[in-house]
């Protein structure tokens, strides 16, 4: 079954004022253990996309199942449990808790689901050794590079034990090093843990890195693409 | 739970400018609000204390029409019965038995009416205070005839010395006038002009030997061990005893009652000033707090956060900082209390002439320790109440502010 799947979702921003229409009749699924790219000119619905994906807003019209759950149809209180429990989310700024160590970070939502203390620290740190930080788990986000902090966010997602991680831009504001390095991390994590990853980018260095891309135009799929292990490429 | 303190209290030393400025309003409201209502009790109970102490005692027994009449006749029946039983009470520390009459005072260079009460100096002074009042010459147990002590108003309006001579003129009990000469023999203040302009105290023996054949009284003031049996000592007198009514002493002096109404009436509304002021500048800032994190809100419910917690979050950096802003302040305001209390505050320097309404001068800010926890409680709850809305305004952050740019 699909992670996520999604039936004709449309939104529409200030329905009663200027109406835009963000989003389309936009029908996808993203199967188990994708690392898929959405793309598109900004301004095309990425971010609105991303939102519906991640249970953070409700369409206009149209259906959202993450697993068989359909989240469209859960309340904002419901909706927030089931983020706890099912999506990691990676934003492209403000991801971490200033007043928390890298470790604390981590840790925090964790504890938010009741994970015990023992487990939590545990698993805190191994995430943080995993994403190359264990020697800066000590450290407050202000201490911490612009890449450090994404990959203390790709920790963060992951210690949820998700079913699939959002990131929207997550590279935006990195440089080609750290951008890259992000990547690497995300790979690693989908290629050994079979982690799904749907991120949104302009990036064409991180778009040659999906395998498969989603480009939007106008809040409609314009086009989707899977690249297959032996690098030929499938609508 | 744990967690959310946590959060809470690395929050507060997130900006340490704006948590000391909270602090600080917390410790201000409740110092202004312990000190404040510590002055105005001081000034209330020093008046209070002053006309219960010098004159009134913790109750009195007149003949039931005296207070409204005043005329001499209505004397008090069967004094020897009521006595013995004052002497008999546990509760009863000591009482003293006046006569009083209206009438006029003359000399040679106006008349006034003036109300004359004659006391037994020895019990008076074991029973109130107003021997205090002296402020010159002797009191009417002096040796010489007929001594008479005034206020110092009057004697200033009759251009009076110790010494000189004076006419007291005054009904009878059986009605005919009687006017007999009287000796100055000492000044007093009492606190109050106008009580200084309308009352002279003679000795009850001088007085009652012009009223009738045998002595006669129309007051009985008792003072107790403790104030607060007034209540019960009235309650058994009245039952006990005909032909006569006793009052405590908030019933005898109605301006007293109004002066704690008035005073506590003040006391509400400064408070109230100082509570709303704080309130506003506690909200004013949790606002500006909470503005500045509203992405980050936005990003703990994204990721998961229920936004009753982060309510609680918000509302639990509030109570740290009451708590601490609470105790600090409780400690200077208790501080400011006690020292004030040991020194006095002298109002003349703010205020002249206020001597000049019966208020004293100098006061003694006390406060009880219901009033000083019931501030702080009201201090808390007011910052409680200041940062619901900010807390709820947390509540509804929308999780994809997060996604809005700087
Ligand atoms: N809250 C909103 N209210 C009104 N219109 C909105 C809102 N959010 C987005 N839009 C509009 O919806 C459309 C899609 O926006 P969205 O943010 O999803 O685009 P995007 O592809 O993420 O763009 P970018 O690459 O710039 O991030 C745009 O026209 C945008 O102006
Ligand atoms: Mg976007």
């Amino acid at each position: 079954m699909a992670v996520i799947r999604t039936e004709k979702i449309c939104k529409v921003y200030n329905p009663d004022t200027i109406p835009v229409h963000a989003l389309k009749d936009v029908s996808i699924q993203v199967e188990k253990g994708e690392f898929t790219s959405l793309v598109g000119p900004s301004g095309s619905g990425k971010t609105t996309l991303l939102n519906m994906l991640g249970a953070l807003d409700m369409p206009s019209s149209g259906k959202s199942f993450i697993g068989d759950v359909e989240v469209t149809k859960l309340s904002d209180k419901e909706r927030i449990n089931f983020r706890l429990h099912n999506i990691g989310f990676v934003f492209q700024h403000y991801n971490l808790i200033p007043v928390f160590t890298a470790r604390e970070n981590v840790s925090f939502i964790m504890m938010l689901q009741g994970v015990a203390q023992k487990e939590l620290l545990e698993r805190a740190d191994e995430l943080l050794e995993s994403v190359g930080l264990g020697d800066r788990k000590d450290a407050r986000p202000h201490e911490l590079s612009g890449g450090q902090q994404q990959r203390v966010a790709v920790a963060r997602a992951l210690a949820s034990k998700p079913r699939f991680i959002l990131a929207d831009e997550p590279t935006a504001n990195l440089d080609t090093k750290a951008a890259m390095n992000l990547l690497d991390i995300m790979e690693k994590m989908n290629e050994e843990q079979k982690v799904t990853f749907v991120f949104s980018t302009h990036d064409q260095r991180v778009i040659k890195r999906a395998r498969r891309v989603v480009t939007l135009v106008d809040g409609a799929v314009h086009s989707d693409k899977t690249t297959t292990p032996d690098n030929t490429v499938k609508e | 739970m744990k967690i959310l303190l946590k959060i809470a209290w690395r929050n507060i030393w997130r900006n340490k400018g704006r948590s000391a400025a909270l602090l600080t309003a917390i410790v201000i409201g409740l110092w202004a609000g312990v000190v404040t209502v510590g002055l105005m009790t001081g000034l209330l109970d020093q008046r209070i204390d002053n006309l219960i102490d010098s004159e009134i005692a913790h109750l009195q027994a007149h003949h039931p029409e005296f207070r409204e009449e005043h005329r001499p006749e209505m004397v008090l029946p069967d004094v020897t019965k009521l006595t013995t039983w004052l002497d008999e009470h546990q509760s009863v520390r000591s009482y003293t038995a006046r006569s009083i009459v209206e009438g006029m005072f003359q000399s040679p260079v106006k008349t006034s009416g003036v109300r004359i009460m004659g006391v037994d100096p020895e019990r008076e002074r074991n029973t109130t205070t107003f021997h205090e009042n002296l402020v010159s010459g002797d009191y009417v147990d002096a040796d010489i005839r007929n001594p008479v002590i005034l206020g110092l108003e009057l004697a200033e309006e009759h251009n009076i010395e110790i010494g000189n001579r004076i006419v007291l003129t005054f009904e009878q009990l059986d009605g005919e006038l009687a006017s007999a000469a009287f000796n100055v023999s000492g000044f007093f203040r009492s606190g109050s002009t106008h009580y200084d302009r309308g009352n002279v105290i003679v000795h009850i023996k001088d007085i009652q030997e012009l009223l009738s054949e045998k002595p006669v009284f129309h007051e009985i003031a008792v003072v107790l061990h403790d104030i607060e049996e007034a209540e019960s000592v009235v309650m058994a007198i009245n039952e006990q005893f005909d032909g006569l009514v006793a009052q405590t002493w908030d019933q005898l002096s109605p301006e007293l009652g109004t002066i704690v109404l008035l005073g506590s009436f003040m006391l509400f509304i400064v408070t109230m000033i100082i509570m709303i002021a704080l309130a506003f500048g506690i909200l004013n800032t949790m606002l500006m707090a909470l503005f500045e994190r509203i992405r980050e809100i936005g990003m703990l419910i994204s990721i998961g956060m229920s936004r009753i917690r982060v309510f609680f979050m918000i509302v639990l950096e509030a109570v740290m900082l009451t708590i601490t802003g609470a105790a600090v302040g409780m400690l200077f305001a208790w501080g400011t209390i006690t020292l004030l209390n040991r020194e006095g505050v002298d109002l003349a320097l703010f205020a002249g002439g206020i001597e000049e309404i019966g208020w004293p001068t100098v006061i003694y800010p006390a406060i009880t320790l219901g009033e000083f926890f019931s501030i702080t409680v009201v201090v808390i709850t007011m910052t409680l109440l200041a940062t619901l809305y900010p807390a709820y305004k947390a509540f509804r952050v929308n999780p994809m502010e997060v996604e809005k740019d700087t």
